[in-house]
């Protein structure tokens, strides 16, 4: 069963297609990532989900229906731009939200997330005081404090430190476990690689691709070769048979031209220099990513 | 309807429980009640320096009379008769011989006497003041001071000399002045309100004397308590909902209501607020009315009118103020929004005095009945003692209700559109756009 079905949204601001006649399916359940460059549409359909925008065409169906209503109740939506009445304590501002929602067992919920993302002793301090890592997990905790079905998270993750990062994706998680279908949009590919389910990429209000992070690997083949040596990248210039390499220093990632063995690029390699490691790979997302929105396809695409 | 009150709860906790509140709502009366004490303490601290006034006699018969009765003065009426202190100016008059070719340079050096401070004014009494009929340009009394048209001094000259005019013109008709008194006895027609028959009880109440609070005051009062309110809690709406969006409250707001809920949360807090300062103020008025021995000239019967129009008045300038917030993208654009916006609601108190001194009038009727005058000028009429046609409230009431729908339904959809959207700039093309085509 789908918990959300996009049939076809169009939305134009101003003679600007924002969103290009999309469609979605997201499972009940799963983790949906949305990626896609800045500016591709990623927010302005998260925001026709959410009931804010209105498409100019197509439908969009919620937990089963279009029409929203008290549906919106079981939602929780993190905007990407978000922020919280400064004069309000923590916990104060914790129950107003859980209260819009119509939330139930909220004193409970309320403290088991303070000490969960370890903000238990600010519970009684203004949102003014907190850091800004600290107010992100708060209006995480806002967002997920009424136990939604559904849970809208845009860039959950940008601005915070790896240890809270870690401490939101375990929450995500447990919030996924416990039955809660999940949408995050997000710019860190690895993060998405890891956690989701489902991958969406929209560019320039298209949707380019959509399905399991296997399926989207499985159209590019096994184009791509992990490979650590030494003197590093310097033997690889001067190689035939390769499309681009995307240097991360102590490693170098290979992305072969078609119809090239791997074996004989492999070869090639030995006889200038020792290899430590070498992989025939399927493309990361990161790299998938930039072959869609990188200026090569921009190049490509002028051309 | 569960949300948009949860949202008007914070709104009114938010505004009521700052320092600010308490001070402001603590501060105005003080302030009004203070500057009144501090009026009644100072009406009798007169000035007491003795006044030098020249005087240019020009009918030769008034300048002895007016020096005898300033020394009169000066003896028997300028000191409290039972402690003896001084309470009043001593009044030295200097009389000034000049013949007609030297005038003009005997008021000029006058003149300069008053500006350094020699004198304080100085008097020309024409030839011909016992028979101003013959030609009235020779009866003229001229007084020259540097602050003439305030200056108290000049009224106490108009007795002595029209007293004194008035004896020489008996003794040149050769009558007997007790025989005349009556001649110069003026009658006055007293100010007085309508009588009274109690419906119920067939009690007749008799008319009382009108009085300047009953037909200035308790207007003035209600309308500027109106207005008060409406800046208070209605007008800070514009800054509240822009400091939302910038801050981008408003877009996790959103997550859990409608932008109308959100709007309507807004408004209603800012009813709330408005109700409780104005009862607070009216009941304490009403209070000290009553131990002031003038509680029965409140207009008790306008009270329901008064919060009726408030509550709409505070519905239209809010949700007017909430849309007009949602296009501001920093306090610039707030800044020139928010005086135009104004108009309306101060408009009104430029026009309230013509209003209250004729509330029946057909200028007062038109201008009441347009609706986003109503609430104000309908309060005023009410307020005086004049009765005005009894469907006019009414028809005003329907017209500030349908005008209240409107401003919200437009309001919403500005609101609607322009909460999220960063960057464009608050045009009144762009919002009338987005008000019929949404």
């Amino acid at each position: 069963m789908n918990t959300i079905e996009i049939q076809n949204i169009t939305k134009t601001f101003n003679h600007f297609k924002a969103v290009d006649d999309l469609s979605l399916a997201v499972p009940k359940g799963s983790i949906y990532g949305f990626i896609g460059p800045n500016g591709a549409g990623k927010t302005t359909t998260i925001r026709m989900i959410m009931n804010i925008l209105y498409p100019d065409s197509g439908v969009i169906k919620l937990l089963g229906s279009e029409h929203l209503g008290t549906r919106l109740d079981r939602v929780g939506y993190l905007p990407e731009e978000r922020g919280l009445y400064k004069k309000m304590k923590v916990k104060e501002i914790l129950k107003f939200h859980a209260e819009l929602k119509n939330g139930t067992d909220i004193n409970n919920r309320i403290n088991y997330w303070l000490k969960r993302l370890d903000l238990e002793e600010w519970a009684g301090k203004k949102v003014e005081t907190l850091s800004k890592g600290m107010s992100q997990k708060l209006q995480f905790i806002a967002t997920i404090i009424d136990k939604p079905e559904v849970i809208i998270l845009d860039e959950p993750f940008s601005g915070l430190d790896p240890v809270n990062v870690d401490t939101l994706k375990n929450a995500v998680l447990e919030l996924r476990s416990e039955g809660a279908t999940i949408i995050f949009s997000t710019h860190d590919m690895n993060v998405a690689e890891k956690m989701c389910d489902y991958i969406f990429m929209i560019f320039k209000g298209k949707k380019v691709l959509d399905g399991t992070l296997s399926s989207i690997q499985d159209k590019y083949g096994n184009d791509t070769i992990r490979i650590q040596a030494e003197n590093g990248r310097s033997v690889l210039g001067e190689l035939r048979g390769i499309e681009k390499i995307n240097d991360f220093g102590q490693l170098q990632e290979i992305r072969l031209s078609p119809s090239v063995d791997a074996q004989d690029i492999l070869s090639a390699i030995l006889q200038k220099t020792r290899v430590t490691k070498f992989e025939i790979a399927r493309p990361s997302l990161y790299d998938i990513f930039i072959r869609i929105a990188g200026p090569a396809a921009k190049e490509e695409e002028d051309a | 309807m569960r949300k948009i009150l949860i949202l008007t709860l914070r709104e009114y906790r938010t505004s009521v429980r700052t320092k600010s509140f308490i001070i402001g709502l603590l501060l105005a009366p003080l302030l009004m009640g203070g500057s009144m004490i501090v009026f009644m303490l100072l009406k009798d601290k007169v000035d007491i320096n003795d006044k030098k006034i020249a005087i240019i006699d020009h009918s030769g018969i008034m300048a002895d009379t007016l020096v005898k009765t300033a020394e009169y003065r000066n003896s028997h009426e300028i000191f409290d008769p039972e402690t003896g202190e001084k309470v009043r100016s001593a009044y030295i008059l200097e009389i000034i011989e000049s013949d007609s070719a030297s005038l003009f340079e005997t008021k000029i050096k006058l003149s300069d006497r008053v500006r350094s401070k020699d004198l304080h004014a100085f008097i020309e009494i024409g030839p011909g003041i016992v028979h101003p009929a013959d030609d009235p340009e020779k009866a003229r009394i001229i007084y020259y001071s540097e602050h003439a048209f305030m200056d108290d001094v000049i009224n106490w000259f108009t007795w002595p000399i029209n007293n004194r005019v008035r004896q020489i013109r008996i003794d040149e008709l050769d009558l007997d002045e007790e025989a005349v008194g009556d001649l110069f006895y003026y009658n006055y027609p007293e100010r007085m309100g309508l009588i009274n028959v109690d419906r119920k009880t067939g009690d007749v109440q008799d008319a009382q004397h009108t009085n300047e609070l009953q037909t200035f005051l308790i207007p003035y009062i209600m309308v500027l308590l109106m207005f008060l309110m409406v800046m208070m809690s209605a007008v800070p709406l514009l800054t509240a909902v822009m400091e939302e969006k910038i801050e981008r409250i408003a877009e996790v707001l959103l997550g859990s209501v409608t932008p109308f809920q959100f709007m309507m949360g807004k408004i209603l807090g800012s009813i709330s607020v408005s109700m409780t300062v104005s009862a607070v103020y009216v009941i304490a008025g009403i209070v000290a009315a009553k131990q002031m021995n003038v509680g029965d000239m409140i207009p008790y019967h306008v009270l329901p009118w008064f919060f009726v129009y408030l509550i709409l008045f505070v519905i239209m300038v809010g949700s007017a103020m909430a849309a007009l917030g949602s296009a501001c993208n920093d306090n610039k654009d707030a800044q020139s929004l928010q005086f135009p916006a104004m108009i309306p609601v101060i408009l009104p108190l430029f026009i309230m005095v013509p209003i209250i001194q004729n509330p029946a009038g057909s200028m007062a009727t038109t201008l009441s009945l347009i609706p986003p005058f109503t609430p104000t000028l309908m309060i005023i009429r009410l307020a005086t003692p004049v009765t005005i046609p009894v469907w006019q409230p009414f028809a005003g009431l329907v017209g500030v209700i349908l005008f209240t729908l409107f401003s919200v339904w437009a309001g919403g959809r500005i609101f609607r559109t322009l909460i999220l959207m960063q960057g464009v700039k608050p045009k009144l093309g762009n919002l009338v756009k987005l008000v019929f085509r949404g």
